[in-house]
């Protein structure tokens, strides 16, 4: 099973939970807006 | 068919796939990998003998399932290689318990049971990619009970059951009684021209197959009801409203509206279409004995492999797209490949072949001049200044750059394999390698330049050649509008943009920067757009710290056939600008005022 | 530090600014253009031209790179990707390198975008001026690499398309290699019955 981590979006500022494994880059998109503008939160 | 298998200058790989590409215009090599057939091609003269003997039988996909084959089986009779195939995993076996009939009954000796893949290099100029169609499912229309009513089947079924090679030697018959229908409906644009449940395009043969096999009813059977349920009949090309109009007068009722339900009566297993008609009004019922579902085309399944191999883009409808729709319709973006047929856009046979020479056209253009010139955009070393890390190593998709870093002598590329995505350059730590034509201090002068005089109403986006930059002129071409205060900085890759770019913006007075590619499926460079990405993070984290908003450094992907989407992200951009105060600039341009200094790298 | 590099020889930039007929004109002050061209440095000779894709605006450019002597050459029209290699061949035939030729796109990403707004189109197509000059100041003569090309070429997909394509190919004189993955070629075309508009057999 694919883990889950925290993102949010810069562009409209929604915060959802995406599939993630470390080290691996993908292609992200914001369910919201539709933003590739897609930041991991670190904080917890 | 059969002059492809008897031409001297053509090898054909049958029952082969292409599993690696490398190289550039006019000397690719290509790696094929031909599939363990267990049947000698060369030996085998399509005798028969082993499938008279063989005890499986499966259905045959020829035939779509109407049929049954054996597990050594020819594909059809015209088949070129005219020679069989085992299937392995139906196969019971060499085994003498098992069975290993077929390999007895075999005069030539051609089968082998322990036959396996076999890899072959081959080398060449140029690539056409040919690779069709599939054709839509339409199980997941509910509506329509495919599946579920045995009378219900698709257009390519329909081909099987007309075809006196077929299954039923061309004798109309429906499915669940083996009689011949006395009623036949025709469901148009199956699977075609509707967005939300199948595809949005028009697949442009059903119409013109649906008039012909009308026609074909009629010649045979001129007693058989004929009525055809459909939105429009395109019949645009030459000789088809003729067609068209013969089959009208040969009795085919033609129906505007697409029903709404099949119901099956349980006894007869005849169809009941419930449809709304816009000349009749109002929902109508008709009985018929069987209904033949229009199906549309869809991208070849397995289209992905084939983009990623060779590098090559697709538009939103799945099928490969061409360099220019206008003036380079047969042309890839990627020099020396070329597009025919299907692979390209649902079309004919006639339009596939007039397709087939103009892409070939092209190629012979290109070799028969003996010599190719690639653009001179490439990476180049600066000695002095390479401290033998090796990241460039790693970051080249196409391995062009090697470096000792034990022996610390520094990084050498090889000119004829860089493709010049600059990805290495923008990752260098050490600013030690400058792109041909796209240079450091080019790309800072039309930063310097954009940004001179009020930054504050101008958004800086990087936008890649092949995509980003093709969607923007897509958007132009659609006359798609969006705020004027964008300004475009052109690279091959998104790859390309340094680190040191976005810096030097905001440090300029920059309110958003943008850097924009290509989806990750579509990039240009293998996969020179991960580099981007993991910058572009990086970036965030490191403005964070310096206290300035990450939002203002903003990231799409976007394809050249995504001008919507292009537009759309202009005016999303313009609204992230309006909300950037002009203390939160004049802040940023302090934290960074030493990225404005002279490094004393000429690049 | 404006630096000078190396072996620079006086720059002389041409700007061409294309109305292409009212495609660009109808929106952008293609005049306004051209003057705020004239004050950028560098910048010896600002044409104002109808259509410079067209023959008579290709041979303005060509006469003007010899007789302005120019180094560098802007051509401020539509996209790159539709008319970079006409104008590159320009330059090659005017004894320039192609490489000293930049683009500003001033259709595709200016006025057909910003149709409502022809002031904001004129700043921004300044602007895109501007950015053209400053890069092809900086810009250098380039060698392309020469490869030969095999006289072989691979089709993949047996299909109509593809054994059309293979056969083209093989009596033109080349040598082809036509991929299939399935045992026989004829993709979907061998499994039709009679086709239109002949309504004769398929293979
Ligand atoms: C029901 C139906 C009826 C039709 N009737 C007519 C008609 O009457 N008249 C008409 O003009 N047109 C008709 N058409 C359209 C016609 O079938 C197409 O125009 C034609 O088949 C397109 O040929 P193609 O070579 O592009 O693709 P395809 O026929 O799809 O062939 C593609 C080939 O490439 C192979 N391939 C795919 N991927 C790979 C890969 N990765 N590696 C190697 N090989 C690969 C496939 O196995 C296949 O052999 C009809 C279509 C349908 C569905
Ligand atoms: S060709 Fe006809 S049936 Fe096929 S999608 Fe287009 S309109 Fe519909
Ligand atoms: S990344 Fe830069 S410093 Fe490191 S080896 Fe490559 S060129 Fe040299
Ligand atoms: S990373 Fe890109 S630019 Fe650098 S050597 Fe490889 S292909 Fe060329
Ligand atoms: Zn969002």
């Amino acid at each position: 099973m694919a883990e889950e981590a925290k993102f949010c979006c810069l562009r409209c500022g929604a915060e959802f939970l995406l599939p993630y494994t470390p080290g691996v880059t993908e292609e992200r998109t914001c369910p919201n807006c539709g933003s590739n503008s897609v930041r991991r939160k670190k904080d917890k | 068919m059969a002059d492809v298998g008897r031409h001297p200058r053509i090898e054909l790989l049958a029952y082969s796939e292409v599993d690696n590409v490398t190289g550039y215009v006019g000397n690719f090599t290509v790696t094929v990998r031909k599939k363990a057939r267990y049947v000698d091609v060369a030996e085998c003269t399509a005798c028969g003998d082993c499938e008279d003997v063989c005890p499986v039988t499966a259905p045959d996909e020829f035939e779509i399932g109407l049929a049954t084959r054996k597990a050594i089986y020819q594909p059809f009779p015209q088949a070129v290689p005219s020679a069989y195939v085992l299937n392995i995993d139906e196969c019971l076996g060499n085994n003498p318990i098992a069975c290993g009939k077929c390999l007895e009954a075999c005069d030539k000796d051609c089968i082998d049971y322990d036959d396996e893949d076999e890899l072959v290099d081959i080398e060449v100029g140029t690539i056409l990619v040919c690779v069709g169609m599939d054709v839509y499912d339409p199980t997941t229309l509910d509506e329509f009970g495919y599946t579920r009513y045995e009378n219900v089947i698709t257009s390519l079924e329909f081909e099987r059951l007309i075809n006196s090679g077929g299954p039923t030697r061309g004798h109309l018959i429906r499915m669940t009684d083996r009689e011949q229908p006395r009623t036949v409906a025709f469901i148009q644009c199956v699977g075609s021209r509707d967005a939300s449940r199948g595809n949005p395009y028009c697949s442009n043969f059903c119409c013109m197959n649906t008039v012909k096999d009308c026609l074909l009813i009629k010649d045979h059977y001129p007693d058989v009801d004929i009525k055809v349920f459909y939105m429009d009949i395109r019949a645009f090309g030459k000789g088809f409203e003729d067609l068209f109009q013969r089959s009208k007068e040969a009795g085919t009722v033609y129906i505007r509206g697409i029903p709404g339900e099949i119901e099956e009566d349980p006894e007869t297993k005849s169809l009941r279409l419930y449809v709304e008609t816009t000349t009749e009004g109002g929902v109508n019922c008709h009985e018929v004995d069987m209904a033949v579902l229009s199906v549309g085309a869809v991208p070849k399944r397995d289209s992905d492999m084939i983009q990623r191999l060779l590098t090559l883009q697709r538009s939103q409808d799945g099928f490969f797209l061409e360099a220019h729709p206008k003036l380079k319709p047969v042309d890839a973006a990627t020099q020396g490949i070329f597009f025919a047929g299907c692979a390209e856009s649902p079309k004919d046979i006639k339009d596939s072949v007039t397709q087939a020479s103009a892409a070939v056209g092209r190629a012979n253009r290109l070799m028969m001049q003996g010599e190719v010139k690639v653009e001179a955009i490439t990476s180049t070393v600066i000695p002095d200044l390479c401290k033998s890390c090796g990241i460039c190593v790693k970051v080249c998709p196409y391995n062009a750059i090697s470096c000792d870093t034990k022996a610390k002598t520094p990084a050498v590329v090889v000119e004829a394999a860089c493709a010049g995505c600059g990805a290495c350059s923008a990752e260098c730590p050490f600013g030690a390698i400058t792109m041909k034509h796209f240079t450091d201090s080019q790309i800072d002068a039309q930063i310097d330049a954009m940004l001179s005089d009020n930054p504050q109403d101008k958004v800086l986006a990087f936008a890649c050649n092949w995509c980003s930059y093709s969607g923007a002129d897509l958007a132009g071409t659609n006359r798609f509008q969006y705020p004027a205060n964008v300004r475009l900085i052109r690279t091959m890759c998104s790859g390309r943009v340094d680190k040191r770019f976005v810096l030097r913006a905001f440090a300029m007075g920059a309110p958003i920067v943008l850097v924009s590619g290509c989806h990750f499926a579509d990039c240009h460079y293998i996969n020179a757009v991960h580099w981007t990405q993991r910058r572009v993070e990086k970036l965030w984290d490191e403005l964070e710290k310096k206290g300035i908003r990450p939002e203002r450094l903003q990231l799409e992907w976007i394809s050249a056939a995504e001008g919507q989407k292009f537009a759309t992200v202009m005016r999303a951009v313009e609204e992230l600008r309006q909300k950037v105060t002009r203390d939160e600039i004049e802040h940023t341009r302090k934290v960074l005022a030493d990225v404005l200094e002279p490094t004393g790298v000429v690049a | 530090m404006a630096t000078r590099e190396e072996g620079d020889e006086k720059l002389r930039v041409g700007v061409f600014v294309c109305q292409c007929g009212l495609n660009i004109a109808g929106t952008v002050d293609c005049e306004a253009v051209a003057e705020f061209a004239e004050t950028l440095d560098d910048v010896a000779v600002v044409f104002n031209n109808r259509y410079t894709c067209s023959e008579p605006g290709q041979l303005e450019v060509k006469k003007a790179i010899q007789e302005h002597d120019l180094n560098r050459v802007v051509v401020a029209s539509c996209s790159p990707l539709m008319h970079e290699p006409t104008f590159r061949a320009v330059l090659a035939e005017a004894g320039l390198n192609p490489y000293l030729l930049e683009m500003a796109n001033l259709r595709e990403h200016c006025s057909w975008v910003h149709m409502g707004e022809p002031d904001k189109a004129t700043d921004k197509a300044k602007d895109l001026v501007k950015m053209a000059v400053a890069r092809a100041r900086r810009l250098r003569a380039q060698k392309e690499m020469v490869v030969p090309i095999r006289q072989k070429a691979l089709v993949i997909g047996g299909g109509v398309a593809g054994i059309q394509a293979s056969l083209d190919l093989a009596d033109a004189g080349y040598q082809v290699y036509l991929v299939e993955k399935e045992p026989s070629i004829g993709g979907i075309m061998a499994q039709i019955d009679k086709t239109y508009p002949t309504m004769d057999c398929s293979i």
